[in-house]
């Protein structure tokens, strides 16, 4: 069958896990992102990271991405919650100028190198195609521990997202939270790397928390439904790309087209999301017109 | 004047973000079970006051002292209601969710809310008479049943004191009366009750004392003392009016 023909190659198998790992990882987190409103933070660290990456390559080859991005992201995550804490600096500007820097100083660094392109692109859009057995464990042992985090502090995190000031009376410590949260994100952008790079993991991260959104008001079922979407759509999004390479001799980069996937979810999740508000209103409608009579 | 042990003192207090004083010359005891409310225009102070005993401003003169303990020492047994219409109603909480979050610091991290746990939160409900709303998603309700479900939290924690910051603001008439039935009954059960409002006619219905606040403090002590005309006009710099001798009318806020 289609759907699981092109995962006999070990390659693809690889590239399979990589994704549902990461699908599942980036659905948690980012249902947290949509909650705080976070967005524009998480395409801030997408970026950051970015320059650590080719900092890495530079020192240590492709063995030296990982260590390079876990270094920026974390550093650029506490450098975020800093800047997002101070409510008087300007953090829309500030943001984007911080992204912008950072992103100039990755391209500065790998335009010196030979074959700069394809490393360019590589860094920027991901090789899910090429993934070690060793960027798999990465992978894994990130989603265990930012999962584990997360699942451990829900309560203060579903608190300090609905009602900052009321988990400030309560005693949470908001900005160690935010900071954890930004680590969060940032290391979900370091998993993410070598698979979809460092621009397209955003669309990992927001679109299946905004699509599970629309079809639940519920977060027990939002939270596992992001999860869902999320490797759904990196299943079928290599399937695509396979099939169109392979079949139709048409080459599919197999990260843009899991983003292309997710989106077109998203608009399916959007319609359904919209029937089902519909559908919700005239039974109400037609309960209070029973209760009225 | 009380046999009720105090529950908040302030000795000549003020408060400040960084350098800039916010409310200086803070001064007046509250007692157990005692209502006071703040009154005052915008910006007069109200939210840092309430804020400063949550120990969220600093003290940087004199002294706040809520539960016998510095303010912040004592957040465990203060509860704070926050405007409803400051949290967002896309939330994807339900009211129940609410509720239970008044019930996180007796929970934990980890633990499943206990048969006890949820008995306290339906009780809450029961409190501001949202009941058979447990499930609803928080958004759908109106602002004034918003308000009640953040007062049903609040109740949830079981504290000594209740800080309340304009909970009256745009609430129809149900709403209100359910709040003030509820806060009643915190009282009965010998928790203080600090709540800023607008509205005049609420400090005499609900409150034993008045704190009027404007910058600093222009009166602090019992409702009918403090809600003179005179005072009313100094802490509103002249936008209060007098009607017919014993009534103030506030004309601008």
């Amino acid at each position: 069958m289609i759907l699981f023909e092109p995962f006999h190659l070990p390659f693809m198998a690889r590239a399979l896990v990589e994704l549902l790992v990461l699908g599942a990882l980036a659905g948690t987190v980012g249902v947290l992102v949509l909650l705080r409103r976070l967005a524009f933070v998480s395409d801030t660290l997408t970026h950051t990271v970015f320059p650590g990456v080719v900092i890495g390559h530079l020192m240590a080859g492709n063995g030296g991405i990982f260590w390079g991005a876990l270094a920026a992201g974390v550093v650029t995550a506490v450098l975020l919650t800093l800047l997002t804490q101070r409510r008087r600096v300007n953090e829309d500007a500030a943001l984007a100028m911080l992204l912008t820097t950072l992103f100039a100083v990755g391209v500065v660094l790998v335009s010196r190198q030979t074959g700069f392109t394809s490393d360019l692109t590589a860094f920027l859009f991901g090789r899910v195609l090429t993934v070690t057995e060793a960027q798999l464990a990465q992978t894994a042992v990130v989603t265990v521990v930012v999962v584990a985090l997360l699942a451990v502090l829900r309560r203060p995190l579903l608190l300090r997202a609905f009602d900052p000031e009321g988990a400030q009376a309560a005693g949470v410590r908001v900005g160690l939270l935010d900071l954890v949260l930004n680590v969060a994100v940032a290391l979900v952008v370091v998993a993410a790397v070598k698979a979809v790079g460092t621009v397209l993991v955003i669309a990992l991260l927001i679109v299946p928390a905004a699509a599970a959104r629309r079809l639940s008001d519920r977060l027990a079922v939002i939270v596992p439904l992001a999860c869902v979407v999320g490797a759904a759509a990196g299943w079928l999004g290599l399937v695509v790309s396979y099939e169109a390479s392979v079949g139709h001799g048409v080459r599919l980069a197999s990260g843009a087209t899991v983003v292309l996937v997710l989106v077109t979810m998203y608009v399916l999740a959007h319609v359904a999301g919209f029937v089902r508000r519909k559908a919700g209103l005239s039974r109400a409608r037609r309960r209070s017109v029973l209760e009225a009579a | 004047m009380s046999e009720h042990a105090p529950t908040l003192v302030l000795d000549r207090a003020s408060v400040a973000y960084g350098d800039v004083p916010v409310l200086e010359e803070l001064h007046g005891v509250v007692h157990e079970g005692e209502a006071v409310a703040l009154i005052g225009p915008n910006g007069a102070g109200k939210s840092t006051f309430i804020k400063a005993l949550l120990g969220l401003v600093p003290v940087v003169r004199g002294r706040i002292e809520v539960l016998g303990r510095p303010p912040a020492q004592a957040r465990r047994d203060v509860a704070y209601v926050p405007q409803a219409d400051t949290l967002d109603p896309d939330f994807p909480v339900s009211v129940e969710q609410v509720v239970m979050m008044g019930r996180y610091r007796r929970i934990g991290w980890l633990r499943r809310p206990s048969a006890a746990d949820r008995a306290e939160v339906a009780d809450a409900l029961e409190q501001v008479g949202l009941a058979g709303r447990a499930r609803d998603r928080f958004g759908t309700l109106s602002g004034g049943q918003r308000q009640r479900v953040l007062l049903a939290r609040a109740i949830a924690a079981k504290p000594r004191m209740l800080l309340l910051d304009e909970p009256f603001n745009g609430v129809d008439a149900v709403s209100q009366h359910a709040l003030l039935e509820a806060i009643g009954a915190l009282k009965a059960q010998g928790a203080s009750v600090v709540v800023s409002t607008h509205d005049l006619a609420i400090a005499h219905l609900a409150c034993d004392e008045v704190c009027l606040l404007n910058r600093h403090q222009f009166g602090f002590g019992p409702t009918g003392d403090v809600l003179t005309p005179e005072r009313l006009r100094a802490t509103y710099g002249g936008h209060a009016l007098e009607l017919r001798g014993d009534r103030v009318i506030v004309t601008q806020t």
